[in-house]
């Protein structure tokens, strides 16, 4: 009872403050992450039947030797621009099948957030945020940049 | 009152009339690909194996199984589609609940704020930004749509112009709540990091500020002329 009655006046308990933050956390996990990953997943199984996965792979293998990645990585770069949790689902389930490395995928955490969502945050963030349409694109390239330059920091300095 | 009765009893009616339903090409099409999706008919043809991608039972998949017992959790290997990512998924559940605690504590005894200070000096310099646009940028790191829309109130407000909104909606733009996003859903590939885990936090941090950057230099320089009857 004492101890209800303390909860309720003390928000500045760090323990009740964690509570918040994990519940918060689950509510993320439950709605955002588990749909996410399961969305991925049947994407990534749909891919790699009709051979899209082979196919992207063969065909952009070279451009991505710079980052150090295999060819099949550009699928995880593509969906990262449509949304992050996507390409990290994607990005896990390759790593668990083999066709990604744990290099692989520290040359792509970088691109998961910097080229991450670019067109939900067109609405949710350069649309609020009334940035005029103009400029849009400039600041699409941008994030182009970041991630590209980014990753090839990551494949040439951070991850050797 | 009646009429206004019998008028909306007309409608449901109406409604209601077979003839009136319109179903055009699309919903017909929507209607056989639902058929052929649930039918099983897709895994039947040998020679077109890829037609498998179009079949609910394949993209459902399988759990994974525990083959060495001891070492595999209960995630298990090999597990694919649905089912696979949703036990994967699940694995992560724990990882994400810890984190976001232990940021909300952080954040609690002010960690975000002593980050707001230490921020506000570099702003102007690095991009011409006023130092009262740091909250919203501070905010961004852990929220989009909190950022946006504080960024909205200091251009609403007349406090920034509309070429340092454009600054700020770069630095927002690439790698939107950042650090939240990277605790909740970079934790999935976290084991497989081959660097300390905030070694990519802190790289992709810096470069928001290259790309803003480089955005206001573009701004300075191409689009010059839009900018002219600002002070």
């Amino acid at each position: 009872m004492s101890n209800n009655a303390q909860s309720k006046h003390q928000t500045n308990n760090p323990f009740d403050i964690f509570i918040i933050g994990a519940r918060k956390g689950f509510n993320v996990a439950i709605n955002n992450l588990v749909p996410n990953i399961l969305m991925a997943y049947a994407v990534a199984q749909v891919l790699q039947i009709m051979g899209v996965m082979k196919f992207l792979g063969d065909l952009f293998g070279p451009a991505m030797v710079v980052f150090g990645l295999p060819g099949e990585a550009v699928t995880v770069i593509l969906t990262a621009w449509l949304s992050s949790s996507a390409a990290v689902g994607l990005a896990a389930n390759m790593a668990a099948n083999g066709l990604l490395d744990a290099h692989a995928i520290t040359v792509l955490m970088p691109c998961f957030f910097l080229l991450g969502a670019q067109l939900q945050y067109m609405g949710r963030l350069l649309g609020v945020a009334d940035v005029p349409k103009k400029y849009w694109p400039l600041l699409m390239s941008a994030s182009f940049l970041n991630a590209f330059c980014a990753m090839l920091l990551m494949n040439w300095v951070f991850a050797r | 009152m009646k009429e206004e009765k019998d008028a909306k009893q007309q409608e449901t009616i109406q409604e209601l009339n077979p003839e009136q339903w319109k179903a055009g090409p699309k919903a017909f099409i929507a209607l056989i690909v639902a058929v052929l999706f649930f039918s099983g008919l897709m895994v039947k043809f040998p020679d077109m194996k890829w037609l498998a991608a179009f079949d609910f039972t394949t993209l459902v998949g399988n759990f994974g199984v525990i083959k060495n017992v001891g070492k595999d959790t209960f995630v298990g290997s090999g597990g694919l589609g649905a089912r696979g990512g949703f036990m994967f998924a699940l694995s992560l559940v724990p990882s994400v609940m810890f984190a976001i605690g232990c940021i909300e504590v952080l954040d609690h005894y002010g960690a975000i704020r002593a980050a707001q200070r230490l921020l506000t000096p570099l702003l102007k310099p690095l991009l011409g930004l006023p130092g009262l646009t740091g909250l919203a940028l501070i905010t961004d790191l852990q929220s989009t749509d909190a950022g946006a829309a504080l960024t909205k109130e200091l251009y609403d407000n007349k406090l920034i112009s509309k070429k340092e909104l454009t600054v700020m909606g770069s630095w927002q733009y690439s790698g939107a709540g950042l650090i939240n996003n990277y605790f909740m859903i970079g934790s999935a590939v976290f084991s497989y990091l081959t660097v300390p885990l905030l070694l990519p936090l802190i790289l992709m941090f810096v470069f928001k500020f290259i790309g803003a950057i480089y955005v206001r230099i573009i701004l300075n320089t191409v689009y010059k002329e839009d900018f002219k009857n600002e002070q």
